[in-house]
């Protein structure tokens, strides 16, 4: 079942002599359980294309289609349709520099999410340990962000992604801020939540050596997904 | 979630320097209101702890407090006269700095008419009321005197035989009762060498003119002397039934004097120079108020700016534009909040140390904190503006 189905976008920013088309007639589409890599190199339209799958930034042209729901047509975003409501309830979003509050501690970073959709007390505190138990730092639940490691703020970063129970989670770099060993292990983490949640892992990142075990590669250059290479890795 | 308490917990010293800082303005502020309150109690208190029917000062004098007014003593006899008055008593005010108890005191002394008259203390919480004519003193405890001391003023020592707290003079300073007499002797009486040259000042001029005896100019000498039979108003009380109004045409008609009701003293003060008091501390007040909401607004600034990132986040997960408002409007209440109870709490244990009577009215602290609170939400626009206009892609990228 498709979450996500892009067709024909396109962004340009800027006109007439200082036009940038920095994405161009793209098509793209995940459906839940699968794991989708983006890669490409700096300036290749990676983080425009995560805006607008993040229905932040308004394409051009084309269409986007969430979770069986019309949000972008060629006249604009579709009307009556509460962007951030969508992303707080059915988005979640892993950064490659883990943007966890610095304020709050592991724990409380987790249930920020669930209290912006109105889940609060016990069952709460119940659904966090959970996800931290699960991340394997629930031992850190009450640190402040500032007294862990990079690894473990991402997996604090990865629980706070899957408190929502998203459809479809978003990663921008997620292994850029660690070492081989510790990306590998975020890598595995994230197809162990598309396998076991069932949903549907968008990860950008321009290191090859991370996408081992993807369900679908996505090169972008210049705009322009050249190309869908499914890993013989899937395949073996 | 609580989120601008977490922030606040993450900087709690930050926190504590702003409320500290803001709160000792606050805490001005409400000695300023208490200062005003006591000003104004101050000013009127010794009109209405006299409280007579009709004051008569000198014409066209707003006297004897909000200006100087000077009656021949006499007068008194002439608006006693009038019908439908039944009292009417001198009464002579004015301000000394004199030793007492070792100390320059700066003190008002009332002089009235000590066997029957009007203007004298009415409440005497130790010893007893002035009963001699002479050489007695009822005084305020805040000239620093006790029942049976002896202090000096001018040619005579004069012996405490009793305490009011009743009134204070309209600057603050100690009230001093004496008897009419020893009032004006206080006043005018100098000492015998200025006493004599003035006498030989005048004798030389008098026995300079051409047209006069030295017997004559000798004779004259004494009505010319300086007259001390001065006072600065006539309390009147009236008969029951009297016309006040009337009454006070008659004065004002045929003594040439101006009579002025208890209540059109208390405005002649409020009006004079309690006004100017009123407006300048107004003034101060409105102008600590507009700093204590400038500096909480550029700390709650720099707070909204540090977390800028966390609030691109915030919005990148889809928190609604309610949770940041509230997140910054809450930091800069909690802020502003906390500087007025800790002003408060500082005026409440701290007010009786300043030398003027600071008279803390609930109603006035609760007008402030309402001012306050709404400069509180005030100051959190400047944060908001910059909050409500970060973009969550910022939070996307390195």
């Amino acid at each position: 079942m498709g979450i996500l189905r892009i067709e024909g976008l396109t962004k340009v920013f800027g006109s007439g002599r200082l036009e940038v088309r920095a994405l161009q007639d793209i098509n793209l589409s995940v459906s839940k359980g699968e794991l989708v890599a983006l890669l490409g190199p700096s300036g290749s339209g990676k983080t425009t294309l995560l805006l607008c799958i993040s229905l932040i930034l308004e394409p051009t042209a084309g269409k986007v289609v969430f979770d069986g729901q019309t949000i972008f047509q060629k006249d604009g975003w579709e009307g009556g349709v509460d962007m951030r409501r969508l992303r707080r309830e059915k988005v979640g979003f892993i950064f490659q520099s883990h943007n966890l509050i610095p304020f709050l501690t592991a724990r409380q970073n987790v249930l920020l999410p669930l209290s912006l959709i109105g889940i609060k007390g016990k069952e709460a505190e119940t659904r966090v340990m959970e996800l931290l138990e699960y991340m394997e730092i629930a031992d850190r639940a009450d640190y402040l962000p500032a007294l862990l490691s990079g690894g473990e703020q991402q997996r604090v970063s990865i629980a706070r992604a899957l408190a929502n129970n998203a459809r479809l989670i978003l990663a921008d770099e997620p292994t850029a801020a660690l070492d081989t060993g510790r990306g590998t292990r975020v890598m595995d983490m994230l197809k162990k939540i598309a396998r076991e949640n069932q949903s549907a892992v968008i990860v950008v990142t321009h290191d090859e050596r991370m996408i081992e075990g993807f369900d679908h590669v996505y090169h972008l250059k210049d705009g322009c997904l050249e190309r869908n290479v499914i890993p013989e890795s899937v395949g073996e | 979630m609580h989120l601008a308490f977490y922030d606040l917990k993450q900087h709690r010293g930050r926190f504590i320097a702003t409320v500290f800082g803001v709160g000792l303005l606050f805490t001005i502020v409400l000695a300023m209101n208490g200062l005003y309150r006591g000003n104004i109690y101050e000013g009127l208190a010794l009109i209405n702890a006299t409280n007579p029917d009709l004051w008569a000062v000198e014409r066209y004098r707003g006297g004897p407090f909000n200006e100087q007014s000077t009656v021949p003593e006499f007068y008194h006899y002439g608006v006693k006269a009038i019908p439908g008055v039944d009292k009417a008593s001198p009464f002579i005010y004015y301000t000394v700095e004199r030793p007492v108890a070792g100390k320059s005191r700066h003190f008002s002394i009332i002089g009235y008419d000590v066997f029957g008259g009007l203007g004298g203390p009415q409440k005497i919480f130790a010893g007893r009321n002035i009963e001699h004519a002479h050489y007695e003193m009822v005084a305020h405890p805040k000239l620093g005197v006790h029942v049976g001391d002896r202090v000096p003023l001018g040619l005579h020592t004069y012996t405490v035989v009793g305490l009011t707290k009743e009134a204070i003079s309209s600057d603050g300073e100690a009230l001093v009762y004496l008897s009419l007499p020893d009032a004006q002797e206080v006043l005018y009486q100098r000492d015998n060498e200025e006493i004599r040259n003035q006498r030989e000042r005048l004798l030389r001029t008098l026995s300079s003119q051409s047209y006069l005896s030295p017997n004559q100019a000798d004779k004259l000498l004494a009505p010319l002397q300086s007259d001390t039979h001065i006072i600065n108003a006539i309390l009147v009380r009236l008969k029951p039934g009297a016309d006040r109004a009337e009454i006070a045409r008659l004065i004002d008609k045929w003594l040439y004097l101006s009579a002025y009701s208890t209540e059109d003293e208390l405005q002649l003060m409020l009006k004079g120079r309690l006004a100017s008091m009123a407006k300048q501390l107004l003034l101060f007040r409105t102008l600590l108020l507009i700093i204590s909401v400038v500096i909480v607004s550029l700390v709650v600034y720099t707070f909204t700016m540090e977390k800028i990132r966390s609030i691109a986040v915030m919005k990148l997960i889809g928190a609604p534009d309610r949770v940041i408002i509230r997140m910054v409007m809450e930091q800069s209440l909690l802020l502003t909040i906390g500087a007025f109870l800790f002003g408060l709490i500082l005026i409440q244990n701290t007010y009786q140390l300043f030398p003027r009577t600071i008279l803390l009215v609930s109603g006035d602290t609760l007008f402030t904190f309402i001012i306050a609170f709404a400069g509180g939400i005030l100051a959190s626009i400047l944060g908001l503006w910059h909050a409500l206009k970060t973009q969550p892609a910022m939070a996307l990228g390195g």
